[in-house]
């Protein structure tokens, strides 16, 4: 009965399934849309000692104060100059708020269910653990990430430097 | 006994009402919900246990006892599910148990709420008719209950003596306590009441005048005078019916009874008079006070319960009116968006007045206006933010009580003395320090002070003494409470711990200080047994987790034999503080100024270099470590040469530190806002980034904390 009822939401749900695409160099990353509150065009970071690299420092967003994240370091390649298409895309989990810096923003695109697959298993590839899943799009994939992991798997870097 | 007009007026007792309903509401919403899952975690027991400590203590120190007896019983119970963890419990019975128990205390409060006439025992008692010798005596509903709660522990416990249930606490019918409250009962106090009946001599004529002069005389010295007829001068036949019937007066004086028959004695044409003291005179005067809305033949058998607490209400009204005149009560949410907004325009203003644009033209009207306005905004800061700031003295004095009873309890005398009670706080601090500091008191009275005879083979004084002391230190409020008792016995705690299995480092690594803040664990308790007071290891997980709450720290010291202090400190909401911009590179930080101590430049000569290569500067005999800024936060700046760039001295707490930066920049006031949550997980506060403050243009400056500062060099 519950399972009815839960796709009865999602059938009404219309952010489901849809994401937002972007790019990090090569590949297009998607994530749902759900969680994105604004894109913005990149504005001058304020650093913040004591943070790690991928960390840029925070900016002041009409008031408030929001820690941006480079998408790139985050997934350990090298940085580029930002210029004009450089995008923050400001995401909203549960309360807290922070910036991606991506290299351009694409489109919003429709990702059925049936045309997401799971990430292979293999361990290669630091990128894996943010990945949720994979989405065909006529002959293109883009991958799909996991927004919780992206704001807490940090605590497990912390936990590893320390061990 | 308490008198039921001044309760409504009580702030204690407003604070109490409001804190109690909203635990009740908490365990409710915890009750409800273990029921629905079936299980309770440990979380919510502790949790549960928490709220039922924290009603216990504070109804006990409002003189209600059985709100009190039924909340230890409750505790007892969750303390044992919570040690003992038996499985299989019957969720629904022991919710609707604890449910129960939950809305005899609010049915309680309801009644304290509404002024009515409050006793000891409640008011819908039960009488037993089922005989025997308790039959014709009214049962307390707190002791039913409290029976009930206890029958359901010994029958899951099996052996109802395995806890020791401490059964001094029950309804100690024998002392009689008397609730003294802040306001002076308005003649209450030291007023006799007297009855008197006066025959005037016949034929004298005009007795209703006459009449009229004894009120009159008496009206000087009393706080309430009735007498019958009520109405002497206009009503023609009152002569006559204070000739067949006397003249009644029921009056409430403070003069003492030979005084008050001089004034009888002085009054011409008085033939007898009988002057009687008496407790009450409501019966008697039920008629009078009626007469005049309703028949009074009718109703003089209205009993004396509505009777006074008709009384009580136009005692209310009008005692309310005139306190009320100067108050008004205002929703807190009005005054939070109050002050965001005025935070919002110290930072507009300043983007006006600072603006890039106006950089460089000759504005001296504008000038002059500017400065008006900055005048106006500094004086609706200052305004906005007196008005949520409340003196502590409140919260200080709650405890003058809870020492002086437990100092009877305990048999020990302890003087409470209080430093810093107009030290003021904003209101939502407040709510959240009461209860840690009265936990914190008790501790003290039971755990530190110790008895007269071990004070005196001490050769301490025979009075024991704790210090409430209140303060600002910058942004922080500081309160420490400190007791010249036995102290803490590092030994026993570190058993404990040990124990518990809480010691993760090697004990001889740990300090102090960390050694003390085990006490602060929820549970942890080194005590042998359980009191009224204290024992059970929740008081300091109570402070922990309220002070958490505000964002404030706790921290404990103590000698052994010399007695513990423990300090908590918070951080003032919404600070806008002076701050000094200085730059460092191409990145601006904000230095409160009120730990500026003096700047300079200095020379090169002036700086010392250590052989480990630290530096440091003398100031005025001091040596003082120099901390470089560029290299504290890694920011590229071409100013590395002392004599280029500039040294602020910064205090705190008696320690100084000399910080090196490119330049100062100027002064300005700015909004505090805290760093993004996301950031607490770094270790961004302790390298001394309090928080951050959007500047003029619209860019971002991290304010920097001087503790964090200094304590980021050791």
């Amino acid at each position: 009965m519950t399972e009815a009822l839960d796709q009865l939401m999602e059938q009404e749900d219309t952010q489901h399934g849809r994401f937002l695409t972007f790019s990090i160099g090569r590949e297009v990353f998607g994530i749902e849309i759900r969680y994105v509150t604004e894109i913005i065009g990149i504005q001058p970071i304020t650093e913040v000692p004591e943070v790690p690299a991928y960390v840029r420092g925070i900016i002041n967003l009409r008031g408030k104060i929001i820690p941006v994240i480079d998408v790139r370091l985050k997934f350990k390649k090298e940085t580029v100059e930002y210029n004009d298409r450089t995008c923050i895309i400001v995401i909203d989990i549960e309360e807290v708020s922070i910036g991606l810096i991506v290299d351009n923003v694409a489109e919003v695109l429709s990702i059925l269910d049936e045309n997401i697959v799971l990430p292979p298993d293999y361990k290669t590839g630091f990128q894996n653990k943010y990945i949720k899943g994979i989405g065909k799009v006529g002959s293109e994939v883009k991958l799909l990430l996991d927004c919780d992991k992206l704001l807490r798997d940090d605590e497990m870097e912390i936990l590893e430097k320390i061990t | 006994m308490i008198d039921e007009s001044d309760i409504s007026k009580e702030p204690m007792l407003e604070m109490f009402v409001f804190e109690t309903n909203q635990l009740l509401e908490q365990l409710e919403e915890l009750l409800l919900l273990s029921e629905k899952n079936e299980k309770i975690g440990t979380e919510n027991i502790n949790e549960i246990f928490r709220i039922m400590h924290t009603i216990k203590g504070s109804s006990a120190m409002m003189m209600f006892n059985n709100i009190s007896s039924v909340a230890h019983s409750v505790e007892d119970l969750f303390y044992f599910i919570r040690e003992n963890k038996p499985d299989h419990l019957d969720y629904s019975t022991l919710c609707d148990l604890i449910l129960s128990a939950s809305d005899f205390v609010k049915s309680e409060i309801k009644k304290i709420q509404s002024g009515n006439q409050f006793n000891d025992q409640s008011t819908d008692l039960y009488v037993n008719e089922s005989g025997g010798e308790d039959e014709g005596q009214f049962f307390d509903p707190a002791i039913i209950l409290s029976n009930r709660i206890k029958n359901y522990l010994s029958s899951i416990n099996g052996n109802a003596n395995e806890l020791s249930l401490d059964t001094n606490s029950q309804n100690d019918k024998s002392t009689h306590k008397f609730y003294i409250s802040s306001y002076n009962k308005k003649g209450a106090s030291g007023q006799q009441k007297y009855t008197a009946k006066v025959y005037f001599v016949e034929d004298c004529q005009m007795e209703n005048i006459r009449a009229y002069t004894i009120i009159h005389n008496l009206k000087v010295s009393s706080s309430e005078i009735f007498h019958r007829p009520a109405q002497i001068i206009e009503d023609n036949q009152s002569s006559d019916f204070i000739v067949q019937n006397g003249f009644d007066i029921y009056f409430s004086t403070n003069e003492n009874e030979d005084e008050i028959r001089k004034l009888f004695d002085g009054v011409l044409f008085i033939k007898t008079y009988e002057l009687n003291k008496v407790d009450g005179y409501l019966d008697e005067i039920s008629d009078l006070y009626l007469s005049s809305s309703r028949n009074s033949k009718a109703d003089a058998g209205m009993d004396t319960n509505s009777y006074s607490a008709r009384e009580s209400e136009d005692e209310k009204e009008t005692s309310i009116k005139s306190l009320k005149q100067n108050l008004i009560s205002v929703n807190v949410e009005k005054l939070d968006k109050l002050m965001d907004l005025v935070g919002e325009i110290v930072i507009t203003e300043s983007m006006v007045t600072r603006n890039p644009d106006l950089i460089g033209l000759q504005l001296d009207n504008f000038g002059k206006a500017a400065r008006q306005l900055r005048k106006l905004n500094d004086e609706l800061q200052d305004v906005v933010m007196s008005i949520r700031m409340i003196p502590i003295a409140a919260t200080f004095n709650k405890m003058q009580r809870i020492v002086r009873d437990m100092g009877k309890k305990l048999s020990k005398e302890v003087q409470l003395t209080i430093i810093g009670e107009e030290t003021e706080v904003d209101k939502n601090i407040i709510e959240n320090l009461s209860d840690p500091l009265m936990h914190l008191i008790r501790n003290a009275m039971d755990h530190g002070i110790e008895d007269s005879e071990e004070r005196k083979l001490k050769g301490k004084p025979f009075i024991g003494g704790i210090t409430l002391e209140a303060g600002n230190t910058g942004g922080d409020v500081v309160i420490s409470i400190t007791d010249d008792g036995r102290g803490l016995n590092k030994d026993k705690i570190l058993q404990k711990a040990r124990k518990n299995g809480l010691i993760n480092k090697a004990e001889t690594e740990l300090s102090d200080r960390e050694i003390f803040s085990f006490i602060l664990l929820p549970g942890f308790s080194t005590s042998n047994e359980v009191t009224e007071y204290s024992g059970r290891g929740v008081g300091m997980d109570v402070v922990k987790k309220n002070i958490d709450k505000v964002g404030g720290t706790v921290s404990v010291e103590s000698l052994s034999g010399l007695g513990t202090t423990i300090k908590i400190k918070i951080p003032l909401t919404l600070a806008i503080i002076d701050g000094m911009e200085i730059a460092v590179g191409n990145s601006i930080y904000t230095l409160p100024t009120i730990c500026i101590k003096e700047s300079f430049r200095p020379e090169e000569r002036e700086l010392i270099i250590d052989p480990e290569g630290n530096e440091m500067m003398m100031i005025r005999g001091n040596c003082c470590p120099v901390v470089r800024l560029h290299k504290l936060f890694a920011v590229k700046t071409e100013i590395t040469n002392v004599s280029k760039g500039i040294i602020i001295v910064v205090e705190n707490d008696a320690r100084t530190v000399c910080l090196f930066a490119d330049q100062l920049l100027g002064e300005q006031q700015v909004v505090v806002k805290s760093l993004p949550k996301y950031l607490n997980k770094y270790k961004v506060k302790e390298i001394g980034v309090a928080g951050c403050t959007i500047l003029g243009d619209g860019s971002i400056s991290l304010i920097l904390d001087a503790m964090g500062l200094i304590n980021s060099n050791i």
